[in-house]
């Protein structure tokens, strides 16, 4: 009798996951719970964080079945891997982006791509400590502060990378109002802080119309590895500014978009599983991704510091941090540090031009990348 | 089928500094692009309201 109900009982938890439970199960249940509590009582990215959290703890439960094939969270990681969430994320952004920053001051466009030096310094760096040429790029590309752009880099160079990935860059853009301020002020002068800017020209709604379509030729011409995104930012965009499909606009800014931050959230949680998430390589990619925020910052604030040797109208060389693509937190740092110097100085207009020119920045960086780095026939 | 760039440190400087010289010109290519882009107003202007009246 009690032989058979050994063996009832040993069939029964071998049907559980409780056998496999380890102690890396329990370490990511508590960063799941962290995160939840950080998105519910801090309200760091709640939007993100919430989903991410709760699927990394249900992913960290042996047994689930919504991680395997078959699985809810499984279908929702094979969207990012197929690369159809990112291009919807940018979709959604697009019709939630007036570009009018960026068209009325093309000067400002070249901080875009100032700002990405960040990126080279994290792919330098993760090489030289044993990445491969792929996962460096990869790495890299957290410099950019493109949270879509970052996973569809990742997932073509180095998907077993994707939830170490994502997680960086999503955490260091919710932190981004403390690491950025004090690289900003070491680089600046209070004097460069209080530069006031001149209020630039109003954008015409012909020109708003032209500039995605132009746009949208221009990129797949031109960056055909990332034209996806870019294409599906200026489609968005052009839903938004023709005016004439607002009902399309707002389901692409507010249902479409929340429908697809569900399915992100839940895919890049759902990767975050003990056995591959808690290894030295991820401390490493944190500390390498941190630095690469950092650099970026000062890349950006040196890049407009460098455009004022030409100008003869100054500007404000905080917009330089703002080139980093994380829209619109950048530009809102810098509006934040130039008001602390002076509460009647607002920048986030004119932040918001470097800031929308640094999601092209990343994209032409991630789109030359992924060129050079994925194997040619 | 093989990489364009080899995976070494060397590999990974050359990426670095072609990535970022690449993006400095196309970024300065686009922003040519957006100076250009006042020029579509000489095809005259668009009635905000009317398209506004006429959504769908």
């Amino acid at each position: 009798m009690l032989d058979t109900l050994t063996t009832f009982f040993s069939a029964l938890e071998a049907q559980t996951g409780l056998s496999h439970f380890w102690w890396g199960n329990a370490v990511m249940i508590a960063i799941g719970a962290v995160m939840i509590y950080l998105g519910v009582a801090k309200r760091y990215e709640p939007l993100l964080l919430i989903g991410i959290g709760f699927a990394c703890i249900v992913s960290n439960v042996p047994g689930s079945d919504l991680i395997q094939p078959g699985g809810l969270f499984y279908y929702a990681y094979k969207g990012v891997a197929l690369l159809i969430v990112p291009p919807l994320i940018f979709f959604g952004v697009g019709a939630m982006t007036d570009f009018g920053p960026m068209i009325a001051n093309p000067k400002l466009v070249i901080l875009g791509a100032a700002a990405h030096l960040g990126i080279f310094v994290a792919l330098i760096g993760a090489k030289l400590i044993g990445f491969t040429i792929n996962e460096a790029g990869a790495i890299g590309i957290i410099g950019g502060a493109d949270g879509p752009m970052a996973i569809f880099t990742t997932v073509q160079l180095a998907p077993h990378l994707l939830p170490q990935i994502s997680v960086a860059a999503y955490s260091y853009m919710a932190l981004m109002p403390l690491i950025q301020p004090p690289v900003m002020r070491l680089l600046t002068t209070k004097e460069e802080r209080l530069i006031e800017m001149r209020q630039t020209r109003r954008v015409s709604r012909l020109e708003k119309m032209t500039f995605p379509i132009i746009i949208a030729i221009v990129v797949n011409l031109f960056f055909p590895p990332v034209a996806p995104l870019i294409t599906m930012l200026m489609l968005g965009n052009l839903f938004k500014e023709v005016l004439v499909i607002d009902r399309l606009a707002k389901t692409a800014a507010n249902e479409v978009m929340n429908v697809i931050i569900i399915i992100l959230t839940l895919a890049i949680g759902s990767t975050m599983q003990a056995d591959s998430f808690l290894t030295f390589k991820t401390i490493e990619i944190v500390v390498l991704g941190l630095v690469a925020f950092m650099v970026g910052t000062g890349s950006g604030v040196i890049g407009a510091k460098l455009m004022n040797l030409f100008l003869k109208e100054k500007i404000n060389p905080l917009l330089g941090s703002a080139g980093i693509a994380s829209v619109p937190i950048a530009a809102r740092v810098a509006h934040m540090v130039a008001l602390e110097e002076n509460p009647q100085n607002f920048l986030i207009y004119h932040a918001m031009g470097p800031n929308l020119a640094g999601v092209f920045g990343t994209a032409i960086s991630g789109g030359i990348m992924l060129a050079l780095l994925l194997p040619h026939g | 089928m093989s990489p364009v760039v080899p995976d070494t440190v060397e590999g990974a400087l050359l990426l670095s500094l072609i990535d970022f010289v690449l993006s400095i010109v196309m970024i300065s290519g686009i922003g040519f692009v957006l100076a250009l882009l006042p020029l579509v107003n000489r095809l005259g202007g668009v009635d905000e309201e009317s398209l506004r009246k006429g959504e769908h």
